[in-house]
């Protein structure tokens, strides 16, 4: 029996369960611990724990430097699909629809993602790996020893500033967006801007503009707060931040697509 | 003003670090903490203070503040010289009613002077030596005034001056506040100045306990090895498996 069970455990099948067990078993740590996160920055919060200095710092950081990197990828989105689509439309005869197509386009799905994108790229993996080397360079203990709550001093101004920062960052990036792909639809097709912020006015509604502001408070705060776990929970030295880092964009990419589609889901079926 | 801890165990991974350590720091006490690297003396600073769990064994601190000096000195290297040091004064609710920024840079200033560091409040930490990082993560340690501290080899990497300052602060602290200290080194001067017991460890256990003198004297096969930093004896330089 002793030697059957040897063998079975270097069987492939074994191997292979039980290293998906070991994957699926540290998704659901990962998964746990963040929560466990967001719910004591969330007891901050309401508790009035907010460093207002900290917080203005970390807002400056998420909305200010962040904003050539989001404004430029979400207005070179913008460019790519109107110059794909503005010609074809006022060939077909549908130059009355450009400017609708175009905005409900960008308000309701490409500013906000687009931005979440840049901004994981930016601020996300900067965030991570702050934290992280923190972690590993023993900071994170020394605010523990000096009895300071590490989740209010490093979580709430940084998940906060996500919160807080993020609309403008995407009205601001959407309005260019928009902005964008008139001048491309004018440049491509000849359409004139006139008939494209005419139309452009028709396709959107008040939901459309609170569910793209309730969008990008969530992908803010979602972001701000993977990337602080992810540094937070970093082992090692030089290896454990980099691990850390890569860890806060693929979740944070995975879970603002989720969100997306629970918001598609939740507001527009 | 005490610290005590007893039948301590931890275990990293299959690998007893500590295992069933016993041992008791009066007020005003200062016990050395001796031992081979890899040996856990950081580990049982990091279990006094609460940093990590210890797998079975009591550990019983008075109340009050214990402060740790930690061996790469873990300064906050977003923030300058003076913030670092008044980190606890603003961040903790309790102090930062006490202090007004007015009291908060006298007191960063004091600190600094008796480190002997005049004058670096606004530097980062990048820009010092590893010198003088320990020694502002001294006095940062100190600014709350904590009833017991524990120091991760303070005066290891100092020039013999630096160490003596360190060395003589470490003992008029414990005469002013009457802390309980414990002083984790390699270092024969800081021992000798600073401790009132000594402890080694080797292999998770308590191998000799003594005075500094009763170590100097070697009649112990391991204090022996040590003091004369000899590669035969009873020790082996720990491998890792
Ligand atoms: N978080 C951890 N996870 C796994 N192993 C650890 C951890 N912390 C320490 N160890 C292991 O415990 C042992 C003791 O480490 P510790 O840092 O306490 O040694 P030390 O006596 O302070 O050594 P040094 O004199 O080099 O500072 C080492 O073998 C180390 O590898
Ligand atoms: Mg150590």
């Amino acid at each position: 029996m002793g030697s059957l069970q040897k063998y079975y455990k270097q069987s492939a099948t074994y191997k292979i369960f039980s290293g998906a067990f070991i994957e699926f078993e540290s998704f659901l740590d990962t998964l746990g611990k963040i929560t466990q996160d967001g719910i004591e920055v969330i007891k901050c919060i309401l508790k009035g724990q907010i460093d207002k200095k900290e917080l203005i710092d970390q807002c400056n950081r998420f909305g200010i430097t962040s904003l050539p990197i989001t404004l430029s990828i979400v207005g070179m989105t913008s460019i790519i699909v109107a110059s794909q689509v503005a010609l074809e439309m006022v060939k077909q005869g549908g130059s009355n629809f450009v400017g609708l197509l175009m905005t409900i386009l960008i308000v309701r799905e490409v500013g906000v993602i687009m931005s979440g994108f840049a901004i994981i790229s930016m601020i996300g993996s900067s965030l991570a790996s702050e934290i992280a080397t923190m972690r590993v360079t023993e900071q994170i203990d020394a605010i523990k020893v000096l009895k300071v709550n590490p989740i209010r001093y490093l979580f709430v101004p940084r998940v906060l500033s996500g919160i807080i920062m993020m609309p403008p960052v995407v009205i601001i990036a959407s309005a260019v967006g928009v902005i964008a792909g008139a001048v491309t639809a004018n440049l491509t097709s000849g359409l004139t801007y006139r008939a494209f912020f005419d139309s452009a006015w028709l396709g959107i509604y008040m939901k459309d503009l609170g569910v793209c502001i309730l969008k990008a408070i969530t992908f803010g705060g979602t972001i701000a707060l993977i990337s602080c776990s992810s540094g937070y929970y970093a082992k090692g030295g030089a290896k454990g931040v980099g691990e850390a880092t890569n860890k806060a964009v693929v979740w944070s990419f995975v879970a603002i697509v989720i969100w997306d589609m629970f918001f598609a889901i939740a507001f527009f079926f | 003003m005490s610290i005590e801890v007893k039948n301590l165990i931890k275990t990293f991974g299959d690998k007893r670090v500590i295992d069933n350590i016993s041992f008791k720091v009066d007020n005003g006490e200062t016990l050395a903490v001796v031992g081979f690297s890899g040996s856990g003396k950081s580990t049982i600073l990091k279990l006094i203070c609460g940093l990590i769990q210890p797998d079975s064994g009591e550990i019983i601190t008075s109340k009050g503040d214990i402060a740790m000096v930690f061996q790469y000195s873990a300064l906050f290297d977003s923030l300058n010289v003076a913030d670092n040091i008044a980190f606890a004064l603003r961040e903790r609710k309790e102090l930062r009613k006490k202090y007004s920024e007015k009291d908060i840079r006298n007191i960063v200033a004091e600190k600094l002077e008796l480190v002997g560091l005049k004058g670096i409040e606004n530097r980062f930490p990048s820009e010092l030596s590893g010198g003088m990082q320990k020694r502002v993560s001294f006095a940062r340690a100190i600014v709350t005034e904590p009833n017991s501290i524990l120091y991760d080899e303070p005066t290891s990497g100092l020039d013999p001056i630096s160490s003596t300052l360190i060395e003589d602060y470490i003992v008029r602290l414990k005469e002013e506040t009457n802390a309980a200290s414990v002083v984790v080194t390699h270092q024969m001067s800081t021992i000798e100045r600073t401790a009132n017991r000594v402890i080694m460890l080797y292999d998770g256990k308590i191998v000799f306990e003594g005075t500094p003198d009763e170590m100097l004297r070697q009649d112990n096969e391991y204090t022996k090895q040590f003091v004369t930093a000899s590669l035969e004896g009873p020790m082996k330089m720990m491998t890792e498996n």
